[in-house]
């Protein structure tokens, strides 16, 4: 037995495995967590492994029971072995981080287990092949999430009603949400009878190239527009995120604002580009519209705000626009770029939130205008959250910079004038705001902070620095050191126009 | 005329759903969630249904008579109940739906579950089940 084959099952299976086995070990919490941190680490390598091989011999099909085409499948191919890559980065550093910052009854008992459950979710959606198993996976991923969103955190800054009312919202709209998913795949499977992703693509070509396509074909695609839209949190369903993303604690709110809306921009990529490619005419100046009123309306709704959290939720909303909006173009260079984007975004604002939770803990309030002149009392957390303003913002060596002019380069030479024009005119509102937070927090009349608990005394511990460093030089090294990342943004973006490879690999496999 | 009427059904509970969603009870706001999903499910189980097409399972050394269909396992010839001669055209269902009905029967009963413990638990912290009175979260 080969067991780089079953790669895509066992990053599938162990963090399933081992939320059941977490249950069991809550009585034991430091053997708890150091097998969490080992699991955890071994399914980033695991992932690393698995996308080498991917780059080397090409896309892995695993035929979850072995029935072919006609079972579940996960496909491992660039885009989603790489996707899977960054969100066990992001979720190893979160884990560790969340260690230290979430209180020990919450975290003994349900946080680890409902963790991996999430890491499963992510992971499996990435992977399948199969648009149903997709959606079972996001309901993994729902369910997970609503039950990380109300975990307290040490200090209690953020109470448990916020954090009810948050995941009352999140529930409801993401339900909805799923029911129209379900929808869209029943209808999908009334029409075309299958529900590989693979054959789809193969019948609805068929039937396009027949000039037979049926009209409601189209309406499907706008449906699926809506679900992973709502993920996304872009524009007419971006509500629930400025509520969800703060109230959650820290490391969780890294994990949905880093990781998770970027599983929107995924079904977009996965599902629009190999089932609905023919559709795509259609589609993009949609995507492209909501995109650019969905970066107006975070940029200018995080200019008002004097929570630090929900200021970083408004400017996530505003950036996924612009990865909404290089999906939208649709070239080769436009979709690499957004990908360039998302995997930017979803390291820099992973980083911030996880920052923003050490202020927190360092000022005891969330909120910027009670803050002020910390450069002094918490250097560290200054030059972080500098740091990852700064590549949010598109300083020139950081990680945001490569990426939003890697957008704006692919879009002006798609001859997309006006889209370039509004996204730079926000671009610069993303200055200002994060730097109106950054100076808001840290300098100014220095506030007195020996009052409020343990944290500001001792500072923070190694457990909340680390992956804070960490993520901080991923950000240095992706702006300085950008060409591997952007060589793979473009193979898979190549991948993405051309998906014969990937549906040969899906189909070439006999029913045993 | 069945499925006209079964499609007529659908909408009516959709559209009840969707009506019990938009009130400001909370508890309402959850029936309604489960009316959308049953009308999903029924949704799904009706896209399976087909009349006078051919079977999908069909036998390939076939060895019976009469109806056409053999509903008994004669394991000595190697049968397999239910077997359809080549050709017979009789209706059946797609068994592949309602195993997707059943996945998101089961979902939809995690979902439920969960969002009435968070709605009593809204209503131990805020003493109310008005959502207009849950406005707590503003920017």
């Amino acid at each position: 037995m080969n067991i780089q084959e079953h790669l895509p099952i066992l990053l599938v299976a162990i963090p399933i495995l081992m939320s059941a086995l977490m249950i069991m070990l809550r009585s034991r919490p430091t053997f708890q967590k150091t097998l969490n941190i080992i699991v955890s680490a071994s399914i980033l390598l695991m992932s690393i492994i698995l996308l080498l091989q991917v780059w080397n011999s090409g896309i892995l099909v695993y035929e979850v029971g072995e029935w072919g085409k006609y079972g579940i499948i996960l496909v491992a191919d660039l885009l989603g072995s790489g996707m899977v890559v960054l969100s066990s980065g992001i979720s190893l550093l979160a884990l560790i981080y969340s260690l230290d910052y979430i209180e020990g009854k919450s975290l003994n008992t349900t946080y680890h287990s409902l963790f991996n459950l999430l890491v499963a979710g992510l992971n499996g959606t990435f992977l399948t092949g199969d648009i149903f198993n997709m959606f079972v996976f996001f309901e993994i991923l729902l369910l997970s999430s609503c039950g990380l969103v109300v975990a307290s955190e040490n200090g209690g800054v953020t109470t448990i009603s916020d954090k009810m009312e948050a995941t009352f919202k999140y529930l409801i709209l993401n339900m909805i949400g799923s029911m129209v998913m379900l929808i869209a795949v029943a209808s999908l499977y009334a029409t075309m009878g299958t529900l590989n992703m693979a054959d789809l693509s193969v019948k609805i070509s068929a039937l396009s190239d027949a000039g037979t396509m049926p009209w409601h074909i189209y309406f499907i695609a706008l449906l699926f527009l809506i679900v992973f839209g709502n993920k996304a949190a872009i524009f007419p369903l971006h509500y629930w995120l400025p509520d969800v993303h703060p109230t959650a604690p820290s490391p969780i709110s890294a994990m949905l604002s880093g990781v998770m809306i970027k599983v929107g921009a995924y079904g977009i990529l996965r599902v629009y580009f190999l089932v609905f490619k023919d559709a795509l005419f259609l589609l993009k100046p949609i995507i492209i519209l909501l995109a650019l009123i969905t970066i107006a309306i975070g940029a200018i709704a995080a200019v008002g705000q004097k929570d630090v959290k929900r200021l970083l939720a408004y400017s996530s909303v505003s950036q996924i626009g612009y990865v909404f909006l290089g999906i939208g173009m649709g070239t080769a260079y436009a979709l690499a770029a957004s990908l360039v984007y998302l995997v930017n975004h979803a390291i820099a604002k992973s980083m911030l939130f996880l920052t923003s939770g050490g202020i927190i803990h360092h000022a005891k309030t969330r909120d910027m205008h009670h803050m002020g002149g910390m450069v002094k009392s918490a250097p560290l957390m200054s030059s972080m959250f500098l740091i990852g303003a700064m590549s949010i913002a598109g300083m020139p060596p950081l990680g945001g910079f490569i990426a939003k002019f890697v957008l704006f380069d692919a879009a002006m030479l798609g001859e997309y004038y006006l889209p370039v024009l509004i996204g730079f005119a926000f671009a610069v509102f993303t200055i200002f705001y994060m730097f109106r937070a950054w100076l808001l927090m840290f300098w100014g009349e220095a506030r007195d902070f020996e009052k409020y608990g343990p944290y500001s005394s001792h500072g923070p511990s190694p457990m909340i620095t680390v992956p804070i460093i960490i993520l901080a030089a991923a950000v240095l090294i992706l702006g300085v050191y950008s060409e591997p990342l952007i060589s793979l943004s473009s193979e898979i973006a190549n991948q993405l126009l051309n998906p014969q490879p990937y549906i040969n690999a899906v189909l070439g496999g006999s029913v045993r | 005329m069945n499925n006209t009427i079964l499609s007529i059904t659908i909408a009516l509970i959709f559209g009840i759903g969707t009506f019990l969603i938009l009130r400001r009870d909370i508890i309402k706001i959850i029936i309604g969630l489960s009316l959308i999903s049953h009308a999903v499910n029924m949704l799904i189980v009706s896209t399976g249904v087909f009349d006078g097409e051919k079977a999908p399972i069909i036998a390939e050394g076939y060895h019976g008579s009469g109806s056409g269909i053999i509903f008994t396992d004669k394991l000595s010839e190697g049968i397999l109940a239910p077997i359809v001669p080549p050709g017979t055209e009789t209706p059946f269902v797609d068994p592949l739906v309602q195993a997707l009905v059943l996945t998101a029967i089961v979902i939809s009963l995690a979902t439920t579950a969960f969002i009435l413990i968070l709605a009593y638990r809204i209503h131990e912290e805020y003493g109310t089940t008005d959502v207009k009175k849950l406005r707590r979260l503003r920017g």
